[in-house]
């Protein structure tokens, strides 16, 4: 399994001495230059990325979503007391069962020599439920040194945890920790440094869980394993207990040795063990470990009766049926209309317009944040173009910077801000427990589609922008779903869409009531579009019948944190940027040289340019949506541009028409009502922009899959802007 | 005995059998709903269930609660 060794390549390399792949450099020196290797283990929503990167200084957060992919990343050594101390991330596992690629690339981590500790992780708030992966690490690798973490809220919870009893019941060092309050980091340092180098003294084996009745037939598996000298790198009796449990590698392993023969006895073993108890093996052992676990806990944990207040009441409003998933709606509307309105002014702008108060919306819309961003790159390109052509660089190198770089960079720019808010908004509804509430109110609803209330995420996140959305994609925990996500969240409008919607409808349409109309019933159209899109997936493609099972942990509610809040944010920007930028940034090069260049040379007119020529070429097609004549190459021309870029569109436009403003560029187009509102639903619809569509392919890895998405979307847009064309002409508008 | 998309509110219950694939089934158990555990359901109208057990609220989609055998403590 070659990805569970994937690792970035950060683990102690520099930047002229890594060119190879992480394998080589695995060889040539195991340890990444760290004195201390520590993996870090824990279940999800246990604090561990918190830790980690209050530990390593760096943020991880995305590394570690279930996915196709596993990687076990390293993080920047730690200095401590003289030692570089790295540490391993593990991905968020319950258990090391290997039964998914997450827990079969923990274990395999755990059981190398590489890490000369391991770190587990134990939710101070709940002890009694994350207590359990530390016993199933212990009875595999005695190396290992707990975290109790989260200890600064433990006591408002009303726990209380004798950590020196616990510390003799598993027989390992037990810190104590609050990563994000700084409490006991130092102490984890020391103690980690301390049994490195046996200074502190850890556990020599493995932890024995008695299983009672169970005993005999372990006993009896693990003698036929040393005698037969099979499975050799784990002890036998852990071996023993996960071959009576049924585990997928270990049979693997087994069949791999030639030993088919063991593995059938330890079926008649089983056998003999449903015969005698009349359960499985499986269950009977599971719960022997829980109730290991339980007797630690009654011993160690005291739990009293505390009053939460605030989130106490937020909690139970929450779970109310119908109460709940209106509330949990209202608090997500609110908080994408707020970024919205920072952002391009909208919603704002159209009340103030409904109120006659034009001047305050003009300067609600030239005052957001895109506004002043936007103002600043066209400043920038002005200054600069004047300075470069002073010094006489050559023309087309001056239009290359002015009309092609300078505006690609400022449209991944103004982009940011609004990414940024949704982001810092959705981590603060996750990181306070409400999230989890949200995607249990939309599970509902989305059951009927085949998606779980998780996928509530990427869509959400899609209203900023779908490269983001499509990337997270990855929170599904079946594959099936994921797909289906991938494929149905570019239906949801993005900023850049909403962009092209507002200057239409405030260019066409007099009533702010009727552009508000308008947008509302396209967005409502998207959404619906990507949920029916899912439901294709599901039955067609996988013809499934049966929706995807939610199963989602619901932590407290409380306070978010604004550091986390931050990581979050950050990190997901940062990909963002990478991804998107990058992409947008070549893009806008391409772009330029379609709009500025034809067979013939530079082009005089965009009439005559490759993108004229293109625009032409689509133009017989747009009379599927009602629009023909002289205006439709122009069209045609507008959407090619917004395929690259959404908010492309409207820019063309000007470009086309020559026009010294947006609003007389798009009404010199001289499009009818009807031919307005059937663009405006195509071009919501007709396909993701290249962004979106190279991050599709990303995550399907598969050529046939994108290119199927871009050819769904083109006959599902045709279809929705044809039908508007005739319904709206049908009204009389 | 019966499933536990049926328990109503408030009611506790010990988990008699698991059905359903084995990485779901494994997964499950490793959170705590394995067969013999004590489960108390909090809230369960039309949506997914939600179960305490161990001390943490999970929820549970309804097709998924259908697969959980359960009987009545007592």
């Amino acid at each position: 399994m070659s990805s569970t060794k994937a690792r970035s390549a950060k683990g102690g390399c520099n930047v002229l001495g890594c060119p190879c792949t992480g394998i080589l450099t695995r060889t040539l020196d195991a340890k990444g230059g760290c004195d201390i290797l520590v993996a870090v283990a824990g279940n999800p929503n246990v604090g561990k990325s918190t830790l980690f990167n209050v530990l390593t200084g760096e943020i991880a957060h995305v590394a570690n979503w279930p996915g196709t992919t596993v990687m076990i990343k390293r993080g920047q050594p730690v200095e401590h007391q003289g030692r570089r101390i790295c540490f391993a991330d593990l991905p968020g596992i319950y258990g090391i069962s290997a039964s998914s690629p997450e827990e079969l690339a923990a274990r395999e981590y755990i059981i190398s020599d590489e890490p000369d500790l391991i770190l587990v992780l134990v939710d101070s708030t709940a002890p009694e439920r994350t207590m359990y992966l530390p016993v199933q690490i212990l009875e595999l690798n005695p190396k290992v040194i707990v975290a109790l973490t989260k200890i600064d809220l433990t006591h408002s919870y009303g726990i209380h945890i004798h950590v020196d009893k616990l510390e003799k019941h598993l027989g390992v060092p037990i810190i104590p920790v609050s990563a994000l309050k700084g409490i006991g980091m130092r102490e984890l340092l020391n103690t980690i440094v301390d049994a490195a180098e046996g200074r502190l003294k850890l556990r020599k084996t493995p932890l024995r869980v008695d299983y009672g009745s169970l005993e005999p037939y372990i006993s009896e598996v693990a003698n036929m394993l040393l005698k037969a000298g099979a499975l050799r790198r784990y002890p036998a009796r852990w071996a023993a207990v996960r071959l009576l449990e049924g585990d997928p590698k270990l049979e693997e392993e087994l069949r791999a040795e030639g030993k088919d023969d063991l593995l059938e006895r330890v079926g008649v073993v089983k056998e003999s063990v449903r015969r005698f108890t009349g359960r499985e093996a499986s269950e009977l052992l599971i719960t022997a470990r829980f109730e290991f676990v339980d007797t630690i806990a009654r011993d160690v944990i005291v739990r009293v009766e505390r009053d939460r207040g605030f989130s106490r009441m937020l909690e139970n409003l929450l779970q109310r049926p119908i109460i709940g998933p209106i509330t949990s709606i209202l608090m997500l509307f609110s908080a994408f209309l707020l970024a919205f309105a920072i952002n391009i002014g909208f919603p704002l702008n159209l009340l103030f317009r409904m109120m006659g108060l034009e001047w305050v919306a003009d300067l609600v819309e030239t005052y957001s944040l895109s506004g002043i961003l936007s103002m600043a790159f066209d400043w920038a390109g002005t200054v600069i173009g004047d300075w470069l052509t002073k010094y006489g660089v050559a023309d087309w190198l001056v239009s290359l910077l002015v009309d092609g770089v300078i505006p690609g960079v400022g449209s991944v720019l103004t982009f940011l801000p609004l990414i940024m808010l949704s982001f810092a908004f959705l981590s603060a509804l996750e990181d306070s427990g409400i999230g989890p509430r949200i995607a249990v109110a939309f599970n509902t609803l989305f059951s009927r589609f085949g998606l779980t209330g998780r996928a509530i995420y990427p869509y959400l996140i899609s209203l900023g922008c779908n490269v983001p959305g499509v990337m997270a994609s990855r929170s599904a925990i079946e594959e099936e779903e994921r797909v289906e996500i991938i494929y149905s969240t570019q239906f949801i409008p993005c900023q850049a869409r909403l962009v092209v919607l507002l200057a239409f409808t405030a260019s066409y349409f007099r009533s702010p009531l009727a552009q508000t109309t308008l947008i509302i019933v396209i967005y409502m159209l998207g959404f619906a579009i990507a949920l029916f899109t899912a439901f294709l997936v599901r039955k067609v493609l996988f013809k499934l019948s049966e929706p995807p099972e939610l199963v989602l942990e619901i932590p407290p509610i409380h306070r978010p944190s604004g550091k986390v809040i931050w990581w979050t944010t950050w990190d997901f920007s940062k990909h963002f940027l990478r991804k998107a930028g990058t992409i947008i940034f070549a893009l806008s090069i391409a772009t330029w040289y379609l709009l500025s260049y034809g067979p013939l040379g530079p082009a005089e007119t965009p009439e005559t340019s490759w993108g004229g020529i293109i625009g032409r070429a689509i133009a017989p097609a747009l009379i599927l949506i009602g629009v023909t004549g002289e205006k439709a190459w122009k069209i045609g021309f507008l959407l090619l541009n917004g395929f690259i870029a959404k908010e492309g569109l409207v820019e063309a436009a000007v470009l086309v028409e020559g026009a010294s403003s947006l609003p007389e560029a798009l009404r010199g187009l001289g499009l009818t009502v009807p031919q307005v509102i059937s663009l405006l639903v195509f071009s919501t619809l007709y396909v993701p922009c290249l962004a979106t569509l190279s991050v599709i392919y990303q995550e399907t890895r598969r050529l046939k899959h994108t290119f199927i998405a871009v050819l769904y979307a083109l006959l599902i847009a045709t279809a929705a802007g044809g039908v508007s064309y005739l319904i709206s002409t049908a009204l009389g508008l | 005995m019966y499933t536990l998309d049926l328990v109503p509110p408030g009611g506790r219950v010990r988990i008699v059998d698991l059905r359903g694939g084995r990485e779901l089934v494994s997964r499950l158990m490793q959170m705590g709903l394995h067969p013999g555990a004590i489960v108390e359901v909090v809230e369960n109208s039309k949506g997914p269930v939600l179960v305490r057990v161990r001390g943490v609220v999970i929820a549970l989609g309804r097709g998924l609660a259908r697969k959980i055998v359960v009987m009545p403590l007592r």
